[in-house]
Order: C-alpha cells, then structure tokens, then sequence
C-alpha cells in the first residue's frame, strides 16, 4: 500500500495536469455576409441573431444574408478551413487555443487576390465581425462565432 | 587497636607518639619509598588548600555580595515599573498606528492587483485583433481600425477605403 502511495499522486497528477486540455470540441461559425438596405428585407440567418441589432446600428443596414459559410468543429485548435462564396474566400487558419478562445489567421481573398489579413483571438463568448469591402450598393462582412 | 590505615594517616599527619612511631616505622616493608609517599601527600595538602581557598568566599564576603544584589535589584525594580505603567498607553498607540500600515498596503495591493486583473478579464471574454493588414498595391488607401463593443460583447475590424466591387461579387 505504502509502495503503490507515490504512483496514486503521480497518476493524480498527471491527470489534474491534463484536466485543463481535456476540453469538449467547439463548432466555430464562419460566414461570408452581404449587408443591404432592400424594401422587404428577409429575416436574419440563426447564426447572426445574437448580434442583429449591433449588425444594424452599426453598419446601418436592414437585411443581412449569408453567401459563404463553414461550420468547423475544432478538437487539437490546429485545423485550417475555408469559407468560400462565388467570388470570395475566407481562409480560416486556427493556430492554438488557450483558455480565452482560440488564436486564427483570417485570409480574404477575392477570386486568388487577397484583399485583407488578419491575426484574431476569438473568444467563445464573443463574435468576431470585420468588414470588408463595399459591393455594389451593399457590404460585405465577416463573421466568426464560437458556437 | 588501630587499624594500619589509621596508623598510616596518623604517621602521614605526624600525629604518632615516640613510641607508635617506632613500632610503625619497624613495620614499613620499604621505608624510603613510604617516606616518598609521605613527601608527596604533603605536597598535595598544601597544593589543595591553597588552591581551593581562593574560591571559598567568606562569610562576611558572601553576606556583602547577598546586599549589593538586593540594593541592585531594588534599584531597578522602580525603572520597571515606570516601564509598566508607560507599556499600555505605547501598546494601543503602537497597535493604532500597526493598523493604519496594514490598512493602508491591503490598499495599495489591491489597487495594483485590481489593476492587473482588469484588462486580464476583459480578455478572458472579449474576442481580440492582435493585427491587421491590407495590400497596398490592391487597396492603396485603405485604413483599418478595431474596436470592441463590449455591451454586446463583439470585436470588430474596421476597414475603409478596400477597392470597391461591382454588386455581382454578391452572389453566392
């Protein structure tokens, strides 16, 4: 009993050591979304409900659709993914995860052009928006949600 | 009848008579070497008085020593209890002015500590930009900015001046 005692705290340990890492996988949310002003503008998609109003007050318009999306379960916070639209790409490169959320690299492309790029951590308590560049009379806007 | 023992002090403190100490000498088997002991038990006397007497204190000497003690003590005794009655009063004060220090570093510990864990906090739940840049050649006049909205908990990256596309770029 007395020999086995420093192989139970050792074994206690090293899972209290690792307790932290043994976290539940997280989806995050990454969208491509066109803002407008439109006479019958349709309902917000489920994924930017939480912030329609900031959306609104903000960028000052009415309807907001969705035209590229992903949806990434993250399990190591290493895997990369792409979000794409006709035109445009948004390259999602997640380079670690701390107790706050997770660090990305954000790539916009334009068709193979990149337009803008970006060091974030996104915390899974809050949205990441970032706006892109004027499109016909619209916006467009990038959105990361922890979900 | 005495023992030889007693003879044997008796004859080392010269307290033999003429006669005992005939008989006694007649009867030492080697008398040079008892003589040699005799010189040698005088020596130690003499060596053990004189050295033990300077450590014996007479009486008149132990008495004076008892006094000088007692007057010295007495001498200290009022100084002590002016100490005594001072201590209460210097205790409080001390204990006032102990409280007032402690008070005033939980203070300052906590104004630094508050003021580490603050933005520590803030981070914990707002999502952050750590850079940003845009291509120059692209979009030469593009200016980027990044602010929180903390009431909603949002992080945003503002950018003005991106190269303008024409409204099919919308489509899915």
């Amino acid at each position: 009993m007395v020999r086995s005692l420093p192989f139970v705290i050792a074994f206690i340990a090293l899972i209290m050591s690792a307790a932290p890492g043994l976290r539940a996988a997280e989806t995050v949310w990454s969208g491509l979304v066109i803002a407008e002003n439109v006479a019958q503008p349709e309902s917000i998609p489920p994924e930017l409900t939480r912030i329609e109003r900031l959306l609104k007050e903000l960028f000052g318009y009415n309807q907001f659709q969705v035209i590229g999306q992903s949806r990434k379960t993250l399990t190591t916070g290493q895997e990369d993914w792409l979000a794409t639209s006709k035109f445009f790409g948004l390259h999602v490169d997640a380079r670690g995860e701390s107790e706050a959320g997770y660090v990305l690299n954000l790539k916009l492309y334009k068709e193979k052009e990149l337009l803008l790029e970006t060091d974030a951590k996104l915390s899974k308590r809050s949205p990441l928006v970032i706006k892109g560049p004027q499109v016909g009379s619209g916006q467009l806007l990038l959105v990361l949600v922890v979900q | 009848m005495k023992t030889f023992e007693e003879k044997w002090t008796a004859w080392l403190d010269g307290q033999l008579t003429e006669k005992e100490l005939i008989d006694f000498e007649a009867s030492l088997p080697d008398k040079a070497a008892a003589e040699l002991e005799k010189r040698d038990a005088k020596k130690l006397g003499a060596l053990l008085k004189r050295e033990l007497g300077t450590h014996v204190i007479a009486n008149e000497e132990f008495f004076s020593h008892q006094l000088r003690e007692r007057i010295a003590r007495e001498n200290v005794e009022p100084f002590r209890e002016q100490a005594a009655e001072v201590s209460p009063w210097w205790t409080i004060r001390r204990l006032f002015w102990t409280g007032t220090a402690s008070l005033a570093l939980f203070l300052v510990f906590a104004v630094f500590v508050m003021r580490e864990k603050n933005p520590a906090e803030q981070s914990q739940y707002l999502s952050q930009i750590l850079n940003a840049r845009v291509d120059p050649v692209v979009s030469p006049n593009a200016t980027i900015s990044m602010f929180e909205a903390k009431g909603d908990r949002v992080t945003v990256l503002w950018t003005e001046g991106l190269q303008s596309l024409p409204a099919d770029y919308a489509a899915k």
